[in-house]
């Protein structure tokens, strides 16, 4: 065996790093240690990457069932007063005056010189004056810099219960934020201390997801696995979200990258009259941008990966952003970028390390979302 | 961590099972363990001649690439078909159900260059 396999014990860049740095341990680290997770180190934090039923079988319990994750890896900023509303309208590319008070939306910090996407976060407006903005957890730093406000990831943990049946699970043990609707946002309790929860997740399943102080969220954690929600990992928060077909920080969105090349022209604030990256943004738009993010359907099991070439009428006109196997569809499944004159329906290759192997270009997402 | 008695095993994690003259080999739990989720697994061809410490497949897990290498030098005579529709064999039966493919080996005495079990367990620290 080679690849991870061969580079196990010999002490990596990143590794050799952490390990002076120190990892930050979610609230929940104690209870995935004890149900036996594999530990892995992600955006500075040591998370579970998958739970002994393993990652096949997590990523099916959220498309069947309902599943739990600990995602307190993910930032939150903090920014209050009366000041907060119009600092986030300049410095966010989506437009707050689209919710209100109350609700939640997903936002993009650009890069004021060329557009590029800094970050991409979910901003909950909890309050008329407060908002808490969630960014990727190794953008964190960088959001802040950006918004102002504070850095309060440390004081609560982050939980997404996402599934057809997440909604009916958590009802057993928490009525009120079961009712939270998708993308709204309620200030509720738990065990006395005060939470927020949102109708927000990253699976492309119905759930919310929940913020509760570091201090009681064992016990909410705790009573959410009696219900027989199933905890799963970041292993299958990824190929959930490629099978939603949703964009990752690092792979679909980063240096280079622009909201509309990726997709995102929806999550832009066009009628706004300035925010960060404003200008480059209205001129690409007007020139049409270079090349589009699509996804791809391949024949067979094998996964396309990040950096695999797609061709296009025998020319290389592409890369692979992410990719991976599709446990609901048994196909490999990949987002890539290509010119924007390629369309759904048309054929492409992805050049896999085996060889070239026969895909299309498909709408999104790869997988609808289950009933409830 | 199973490491049973009666294979050998190469310090880049596959067993090896004598059956008459030839070798079975398949890759160990602790490697299937440390892969997660086995989704795709490229066999060789039957046919195929291979050396030992070369490559004689791949192995794709929801989170990485793996290639597996041959442990002895020689002629590949079967392959295990059945991991094309059932990869996850690796995980759930890797050293029955999960074998990759059989090889018959030009020199018996390359035999002697693979770990035992005891050395095996003693290489991943159990």
């Amino acid at each position: 065996m080679s690849g991870e396999m061969a580079r196990r014990g010999r002490p990596r860049l990143p590794g050799s790093l952490a390990a002076v740095t120190t990892l930050a341990t979610s609230p929940l680290d104690a209870c995935h240690r004890r149900l036996g997770a594999k530990m892995v180190p992600f955006g500075g934090w040591t998370m579970p990457l998958a739970y002994p039923d393993g990652t096949l079988a997590e990523h099916r319990a959220c498309r069947s069932g309902g599943v739990v994750f600990d995602v307190s890896h993910l930032g939150t900023v903090r920014v209050v007063g009366p000041q907060a509303e119009e600092t986030l309208q300049s410095a966010l590319a989506n437009d707050l005056r689209r919710i209100a008070p109350g609700r939640a939306q997903y936002s993009l910090l650009l890069d004021p010189g060329d557009a590029s996407v800094l970050d991409d976060v979910i901003v909950w407006w909890v309050a008329p004056q407060r908002f808490d903005v969630m960014p990727n957890a190794s953008n964190t730093a960088r959001v802040r810099a950006a918004i102002g406000g504070d850095d309060v990831t440390g004081q609560r943990a982050v939980l997404a219960v996402q599934g057809p049946r997440a909604r009916s699970a958590l009802a057993r043990v928490w009525p009120a934020a079961a009712t939270v609707a998708r993308f709204t946002v309620a200030g509720l309790a738990w065990e006395g201390s005060d939470a927020v929860v949102a109708g927000t997740g990253y699976t492309g399943e119905d759930g919310v997801e929940i913020a509760v102080p570091a201090t009681t969220a064992v016990s909410l954690w705790e009573a959410l696995l009696e219900t027989g929600l199933a905890p799963a990992g970041l292993g299958a928060r990824d190929t959930l979200r490629l099978e939603a077909g949703l964009a990752l920080h690092g792979h679909e969105l980063g240096p280079g990258i622009t909201p509309l090349q990726a997709g995102l022209g929806w999550a832009v604030g066009w009628d706004k009259p300035d925010f960060a990256g404003r200008a480059p943004l209205v001129a690409e738009r007007r020139a049409g941008p270079k090349r589009r993010l699509r996804a791809v359907e391949v024949d067979g099991r094998r996964p396309p990966r990040a950096g695999h070439e797609v061709r296009h009428g025998g020319e290389v006109v592409g890369r692979v952003t992410s990719g991976n196997f599709s446990p609901t569809l048994g196909r490999g499944i990949a987002l890539a970028f290509v010119p924007p004159e390629l369309a759904v329906g048309d054929a492409v290759e992805v050049v896999l390390a085996s060889g070239p192997v026969p895909g299309r270009l498909v709408e999104p997402p790869f997988v609808a979302r289950a009933a409830a | 961590m199973n490491v049973p008695d009666d294979l050998r095993y190469s310090p880049d994690h596959e067993w090896v099972r004598i059956e008459s003259n030839r070798a079975r080999v398949g890759i160990t739990e602790y490697a299937q363990d440390a892969l997660g989720d086995v989704v795709f697994v490229q066999v060789p061809s039957v046919g195929a001649a291979v050396t030992a410490g070369s490559s004689v497949g791949e192995v794709e897990s929801t989170k990485s690439v793996s290639e597996v290498y041959a442990p002895l030098t020689g002629t590949v005579v079967e392959v295990n078909d059945e991991l094309g529709d059932a990869p996850e064999r690796l995980n759930d039966d890797p050293y029955g159900g999960g074998w990759i493919c059989v090889i018959d080996p030009a020199d018996p005495t390359e035999l002697d260059r693979l770990l035992d079990a005891d050395g095996y367990r003693e290489l991943i620290g159990g």
